[in-house]
């Protein structure tokens, strides 16, 4: 089919819908199909009066023809053309009153037509939050809460209002001061209902909003972090669960603990991460993701960082648990990974000079003589600052070091085209090293 | 800055001179710091700074040390650091990626392509209303958009419980006349404004300069257009004609007229008994329910009798559950990439 004849055969469904009667429903069928075409899209929209007929075919009495009226917008909403979504303008208002009615399949288009309208258009966007989008929103989900395709619907929808430009200014203090947090959390409770769906989508939201301002007491105080981490652990702890799709889940909750920890004061993270064993839910990612999705893995490695920063029982908790050989391990690897594992091993050895010694004991100083010869300066540099907290942690370690052939290392970085790092060689050769 | 605290059995002049390597020194300091080095035992100085503890300092600038290439001032300057990612971040790239590419493949159209089964197998149950459904969602959808949030006293049927409510409220209730004759009683619709007004007129202005609807919005109709919908009731009989040119140029507020809902014209016939039947049934039900808002009005059915006037003698309760918690599965989903 050529663009031409679809063009003209939408012009003929439009006026046989205008003009007819009982077939009225069969045309609209025809007609939303054909709205799938995008130069469909655009010769229907410049028809006069289409816009209007649809609006009121959506608001009429027929309720087989909203239904199709709602799918012809639906349609419309997906056009990859940028007049398109203001065209559908004179709709918004229908479609958010519709969002509290109990229709499901119906409120489900409307729900993804709204949320295929709010990317491009600022002025639409200004146009749906002036009509209360985000009252709609929260209503929708409460009254549809136990309909997990609705509810899913209404996470996209959210999602896309929550990437808007300006989304912090104009949408997350709207949408932190409404019910929609505390029902976002629900959808994420690990209880009968659980529907990975919805979750994925309710997750993608508290992304959205907990990594677009560095300030979420809101969110912690609606115990966040705890859920979060808590569905973390139950998905990623099965390590045979190789759900097709987790992952759309793990990493929107992944990045929601990660900035979550950031705002969560050292003093209240044993209770706000209930479970220790969110490290070994970390580890496993890190190992699961590494081959086949190396930037799950990265950012599995950046939790491990922030939740270690500065809490003595997290870093405990990699000792214990045996996981820090399996990280040191992973120090050969790039693709930004090893940085990021190395800085959660100084995290470690920062905590207490006994850590340090285990951290030796269980090879990272051999590990250390292979990355202080890489050619990433960051990662040198971090090498040399953790191989100083070992070193001093005890005589023993330093004396291993020079055992491992440290010492010619460190002379070779001395010649390093960077002062950062010749100064740090030096000082280790000259006050820790060299004088025994 | 890291700050080293020295352990107790430290001599002051040890804790001192390894204070001043902490501070950004000018020279002279520098010679003292020295010193005090040279004077001590090298394995004191490792011992020394080997029982330090490190603490666990707020994060500001853990740059401030400066490196030094002669090496007599610390220039390690690890802290551990929590670090915030915006949601642009670069590192987050990949996964967004994969989100997209998720969001763009489950769109199937396929769901809406099924051919309609050719047998009617449910029948609307409303008193009066002959539409017949090929599977329940469409039968839930054409409840809840025609029978559900219906007004008892003039059969305008409303888009949801809330609207229905300020219907009720601001054109069959005597005093909300009253009432609003001194106060703002007139709602915002939009939900979650909360404004209120004196008249309708000042709302729907309202709504116009501030909410930005459309000045034609179906679902707020002043009272003095019922006057209208009063005479086309008597015509039900023509609606379904009426009704076509109708939709397009309505004035919007949904009628509900159920007789014109059956698209299938030739078996209106056959129907009226399965109507009439159920007519008297429903209103049986209606009598002995006693619905108290309601009595004249089923009363009034209950001896009127006339299959073709739809009655409704009772609001749905909001408990009624159509599908929830049924399995659906996972719809194709209709989501589109950002």
């Amino acid at each position: 089919m050529d663009t031409a004849s679809e063009g003209q055969g939408v012009v003929d469904v439009f006026h046989k819908i205008h003009h007819s009667g009982p077939d009225r429903e069969a045309h609209m069928k025809v007609l939303s199909k054909a709205l799938r075409d995008p130069s469909a899209q655009l010769t229907f929209i410049k028809l006069e009066n289409s816009m209007h007929l649809l609006v009121g075919l959506l608001t009429g009495s027929d309720a087989r023809c909203r239904l199709q009226a709602a799918r012809c917008l639906h349609e419309l909403s997906r056009s990859p053309h940028r007049d398109v979504a203001p065209a559908c303008l004179p709709a918004t208002s229908y479609l958010l009153t519709y969002l509290s009615g109990q229709s499901t399949r119906f409120t489900e288009l409307c729900l993804y037509t709204l949320g295929n309208l709010c990317p491009d258009s600022e002025v639409v966007q200004q146009k749906l939050l002036a009509q209360g989008i985000i009252p709609a929103l929260a209503s929708c989900m409460e009254i549809q809460r136990h309909n997990p395709a609705v509810v899913e619907a209404v996470g996209f929808t959210l999602s896309q209002l929550l990437q808007t430009n300006d989304a912090a200014v104009k949408v997350i203090p709207t949408v932190l001061a409404s019910s929609l947090p505390a029902q976002l959390l629900s959808v994420l409770a690990p209880d009968p209902n659980f529907a990975l769906a919805p979750a994925i989508e309710s997750a993608w939201c508290l992304h959205y909003l907990t990594s677009s301002s560095r300030d979420n007491k809101e969110l912690l105080s609606r115990g966040a972090l705890l859920r979060c981490s808590s569905l973390l652990v139950s998905l990623g702890g099965a390590e045979g669960n190789k759900e097709e799709g987790l992952e759309l889940l793990v990493c929107p909750l992944l990045r929601c603990v990660g900035n979550l920890l950031c705002c969560c004061p050292v003093e209240e993270l044993n209770t706000a991460v209930a479970d220790p064993q969110l490290v070994i839910c970390l580890c496993a990612l890190l190992q699961t993701y590494l081959q086949t999705q190396p930037a799950l893995a990265r950012e599995s490695a950046w939790v491990l960082n922030n939740l270690t920063a500065h809490s003595n029982t997290f870093c405990s908790a990699l000792l214990t648990f045996n996981l820090v050989s399996g990280m040191i391990h992973l120090l050969p690897f790039s693709q930004g990974i090893n940085t990021l594992i190395l800085r959660v091993l100084a995290n470690i050895a920062h905590k207490k000079k006994d850590f340090c010694v285990q951290l030796a004991q269980l090879g990272l100083l051999s590990a250390l003589c292979a990355t202080l010869k890489m050619a990433d300066q960051e990662m040198v540099t971090l090498s040399l600052d953790v191989l100083f907290m070992l070193v001093v942690s005890a005589p023993q370690v330093a004396e291993e070091f020079v055992q491992q052939g440290g010492v010619s290392l460190l002379e070779a970085i001395q010649y390093n085209s960077k002062g950062e790092m010749r100064g740090r060689a030096t000082y280790l050769l000259e006050h820790h090293l060299l004088s025994q | 800055m890291t700050s080293i605290i020295c352990d107790n059995d430290n001599q002051n002049k040890e804790r001192l001179s390894l204070h001043v390597l902490c501070l950004n020194s000018e020279s002279s300091t520098v010679t003292i710091v020295r010193y005090c080095l040279d004077r001590m035992q090298q394995p004191q100085v490792r011992q020394l700074l080997g029982n330090a503890r490190y603490d666990q300092c707020p994060i500001e600038n853990p740059q401030q040390l400066r490196p030094s290439e002669s090496g007599d001032r610390n220039p390690f300057s690890f802290t551990p650091q929590l670090i915030h990612l915006h949601k642009d971040h670069e590192m987050f790239e990949d996964g967004d990626i994969h989100r997209h590419m998720y969001l763009q493949d489950l769109y199937t159209s396929d769901k809406d392509d099924k051919p309609a089964l050719s047998v009617a197998e449910f029948a609307c149950h409303i008193s009066g209303c002959s539409a017949v459904f090929s599977s329940l969602e469409e039968y839930e959808h054409h409840y809840n958009s025609l029978h559900r949030h219906v007004c008892s006293s003039c059969r305008r049927s409303l888009p949801s419980a809330r609207l229905l409510d300020i219907h009720i409220q601001e054109w069959h209730d005597s005093l909300f006349t009253i009432l609003a004759q001194n106060q703002d009683m007139y709602q915002c619709l939009v939900e979650g404004c909360g404004q209120k007004f004196r008249t309708s007129k000042d709302r729907k202005a309202h709504l116009i300069g501030i909410h930005k609807y459309p000045p034609d919005f179906r679902f707020d109709k002043s009272r003095k257009d019922k006057g209208g919908r009063e005479t086309k009731k008597q015509l039900h009989k023509d609606a379904a004609m009426e009704v076509v040119p109708d939709v397009c140029k309505s004035e919007g507020v949904c009628e509900v007229l159920c007789e014109v809902l059956t698209d299938q014209p030739e078996k209106e016939e056959s129907m009226e008994m399965h109507v009439s039947e159920e007519d008297v049934a429903h209103m049986g039900q209606c009598a002995s329910a006693g619905e108290p808002a309601d009595v004249s009005a089923a009363a009034h059915g209950c001896t009127g009798m006339e299959p073709q006037k739809p009655r409704y003698s009772y609001r749905v309760p909001t408990t009624v559950c159509f599908g929830h918690g049924s399995v659906r599965g996972f719809r194709g989903r209709r989501g589109r990439r950002k």
